[in-house]
């Protein structure tokens, strides 16, 4: 580990630390809803059913107030656009046939509270299609507009399009026509952070572009949060710090906020202080924040300790990162760990949790200097064919990549680069996203039928454009990142070269005369509290932090 | 000397590939884990059957407490059964049909209640997974003890030699399940032996086991 890598490996967790899931906006009246139609049943998908607000409170229904731009039909903006489709029409009939949509006919206002009724008795996939159809025709002035951009976007969420939601609710914070609706956007925009979204149009210009005054404190404090990072990310940490600083200090938003700060202050100090040592430490405590979060935080201590060569210290903070019952946990964690003993003179424990890198979960893993480690364990033990083997290892498994990079092709095609790539970071990120839109893209010919033409043909042009521009964002973070990986893999090699030169100098050494084996290291004795289980090859979750490697040493002790 | 010579001849091919697998593949891995469950003081409360009497069955309930010397020895210091007897087919279609009793032995042989004490050795110790997402641990152990078996006579008290097998299987700290499989070798007169069966589950809370 080298301090660079150490960085970025910080700066990279620091931007994994996902937000823990909002709790839902409570309905306690602060917010007005459209009122549900009579003997509507409890909304779908978690939305909120609003108390039956004040007359006053109340938007005005559809019922009650019909806006007067619905009664006249469209607005002029929309009427127009039929029109000069109509003049492109006999240019080219089929091709205008086919791309373009069909003129929005007249939808009256009870189709909106039919929609409403449809999406508060549980039934979503019926409420999507006519809600859009109803804004096609609604002008943006309608009080009722943000409100039936807000049940659409709940709709496609409950069907599982989380993506087009996003866009409904996103559009809703960034037009702001009516500001009962915003916060309730925000909040569910807020839950959806947690899996993998469009960062810019939700984090950038969402969030990280909100005039804060007006939000509710929880959602205020998550964009204050979003904002910090944004000013963080831009090397303006003054800036970054008066978000932080409206943070309420319980609040897990301080906490993230303090762990970012910490992450960029290493960027810029070339030896971390103890207090900065101390700070994460502090963290990795930190109940507020999610496990992820304190797990990347006792690996920062743990890198940084052992950058500061306090291994022991390195070792207790790789006990702190607690992972649920059975879970594998992962493999740069094990690798670190093994190198943390390695330097400790703990050979046999270091050789344990590479066996356990051998797993078959951890088998697609780019661990380039597993097999280094490993033969350093083998040489330093005088095992000098297996330590050759070992080294030897690394350059047959990665022999196309390496080649790869030797000849100059473009490494986004090799497909284990790719992997290492995609597996961390920004780029895992981004490729994340794309596989949620493609599965998304996949469930949307579910709705087909039910969708009706204009929404369903809106949802996949909409879905179409992401993916290209989720697609461009990845290829061009994978680009950057595969050049990264690739270092690793020949700086891997490099060494493993040098090893395998030593390595073939001790194999032809000459013993000396009156030479004697080492002694053997005295064997820890199982405790009445410990179990064994021999390993034969069949690797159990719940064993893989227990490898031990019993090994003798070969060396040769010279006498004088 | 021929002899001995052909003999390290077969040998020595196996010698050499031991030894190259060895140099090529050193090392014996193991997983060194702490033992996650340890008993200490066990209470066990259990229910079973007395299935092995032609003329009736025993429905049996069962209370014991166990103290745990160490994870692989214990004294199932006492333990006291009790038996709600329930007369077979067999028997009533004897009386019934064909006004034939069995012999009067065989009715005041039938076990009211016993109590006991054993020791138990657990051996055996170890984990399954089950459908590839959790796992069980278990120990089996095998028990050996003394009895006195209340039988259906007046003067009815009888001494017994107890031994049996069983498993446990854990389910946390303070609880786990039981499965014991003994038989009371009861001896009923001068010369004569009566084999009791005994199955029985139950459930087994631990108290004061350290981490």
């Amino acid at each position: 580990m080298n301090p660079r890598s150490l960085v970025a490996a910080l700066a990279s967790a620091a931007l994994l630390v996902s937000p823990a899931p909002a709790a839902a906006q409570s309905s306690g009246g602060a917010l007005p809803m459209p009122p549900p139609p009579a003997g509507a049943q409890r909304p779908a998908g978690g939305a909120t059913t609003p108390s039956a607000p004040a007359a006053s409170g109340k938007p005005a229904g559809a019922q009650a107030a019909p806006p007067a731009t619905a009664a006249n039909g469209k607005p002029a903006a929309e009427g127009d656009k039929p029109a000069a489709e109509g003049e492109a029409a006999p240019k080219k009939p089929d091709a205008a046939a086919e791309a373009a949509p069909a003129a929005p006919k007249k939808v009256e206002n009870a189709v909106f509270d039919k929609a409403l009724q449809d999406y508060f008795d549980g039934d979503p996939r019926a409420a999507a299609g006519p809600l859009y159809a109803w804004l096609q025709q609604a002008p943006k002035t309608d009080e009722n507009y943000a409100w039936g951009q807000y049940f659409l976007a709940r709709s496609l969420i409950d069907l599982g399009l989380s993506h087009a939601g996003a866009t409904y609710l996103s559009r809703i914070a960034r037009e702001r026509t009516n500001p009962n609706v915003i916060p309730r956007a925000l909040d569910s925009l807020k839950q959806l952070t947690d899996r993998p979204h469009d960062e810019v149009m939700i984090d950038e210009q969402v969030f990280g572009a909100l005039d804060l005054g007006f939000l509710p404190e929880e959602t205020g404090a998550y964009a204050h949060y979003q904002q910090g990072l944004v000013d963080l990310r831009v090397g303006n940490e003054r800036w970054a710090n008066t978000h932080f600083a409206k943070l309420s200090e319980t609040s897990a938003e301080a906490s993230r906020a303090k762990f970012a700060l910490l992450v960029t202050r290493l960027k810029s100090v070339k030896e971390p202080s103890e207090e900065l040592i101390t700070d994460f430490l502090g963290l990795s405590k930190d109940e507020k924040l999610t496990r992820e979060a304190r797990n990347e935080a006792a690996l920062a201590v743990a890198r940084l300790r052992y950058e500061r060569k306090d291994y022991t210290g390195a070792l207790e903070a790789y006990n702190l990162v607690k992972l649920p019952e059975l879970d594998p946990g992962r493999a740069s964690l094990y690798l670190e760990e093994a190198w943390t003993r390695y330097k400790l003179g703990e050979l046999r424990a270091s050789m344990g949790i590479l066996t356990t890198l051998d797993a078959p979960v951890f088998r697609d893993e780019f661990l380039p200097d597993k097999y280094l480690l490993r033969a350093l364990i083998y040489r330093d033990l005088c095992h000098y064919l297996p330590a050759k083997r070992a080294a030897k290892e690394l350059t047959r498994r990665f022999a196309d990549s390496l080649e790869a990079v030797r000849s100059r092709e473009d490494l986004t095609q090799d497909a284990r680069l790719r992997r290492a790539a995609d597996a961390h970071g920004g780029t895992q990120r981004a490729a994340r996203f794309m596989e949620l839109l493609d599965s998304e893209s996949e469930r949307l010919g579910r709705y087909a039928g039910s969708f009706g033409d204009q929404l369903f043909a809106h949802l996949v042009k909409m879905y179409a454009l992401s993916r290209a521009e989720a697609v461009r964002v990845h290829d061009a973070r994978l680009a950057e990142a595969v050049r990264q990986e690739a270092d690793t893999l020949l700086r891997a090699a490099e060494q493993v070269r040098l090893m395998e030169y030593e390595v073939g100098l001790k194999l032809y050494e000459r013993v000396k005369k009156g030479a004697k084996v080492v002694p053997p290291e005295d064997e820890q004795e199982l405790s009445p509290a410990q179990v064994a289980f021999r390993f034969s090859g069949e690797y159990w979750n719940d064993e893989l932090k227990s490898y031990r490697v019993r090994i003798e040493s070969r060396c040769i002790e010279e006498t004088p | 000397m021929r002899y001995a010579l052909l003999i390290l001849l077969f040998l020595a091919p196996g010698l050499a590939r031991a030894q190259a697998e060895a140099l090529e593949n050193p090392g014996a891995v193991s997983a060194i884990q702490e033992r996650q469950y340890r008993m200490h003081h066990e209470l066990l409360l259990g229910v079973g059957v007395l299935p092995d009497d032609a003329f009736y069955k025993g429905l049996v309930g069962t209370v014991s407490y166990t103290y745990h010397f160490s994870d692989t020895f214990a004294w199932q210091v006492g333990r006291g059964t009790y038996s709600y007897n329930v007369q077979t087919g067999l028997r009533r279609q004897l009386e019934r049909d064909f006004e034939v009793a069995p012999t009067a032995s065989a009715y005041e042989e039938q076990v009211q209640w016993m109590v006991g004490s054993d020791l138990m050795w657990s051996p055996l110790y170890g984990k399954l997974a089950v459908l590839n997402n959790k796992v069980l641990h278990f120990e089996a152990f095998l028990l050996g003890g003394g009895s006195v078996v209340k039988i259906n006579r007046a003067d009815g008290f009888r001494p017994a030699a107890n031994v049996g097998l069983g498993m446990r299987l854990f389910k946390g700290d303070t609880v786990s399940f039981r499965l014991d499989v003994t038989n009371n070798v009861v001896f009923t007169g001068t010369r004569n032996i009566n084999n009791v069966l005994s199955v029985q589950l139950g459930t087994a809370f631990n108290f004061g086991a350290t981490e």
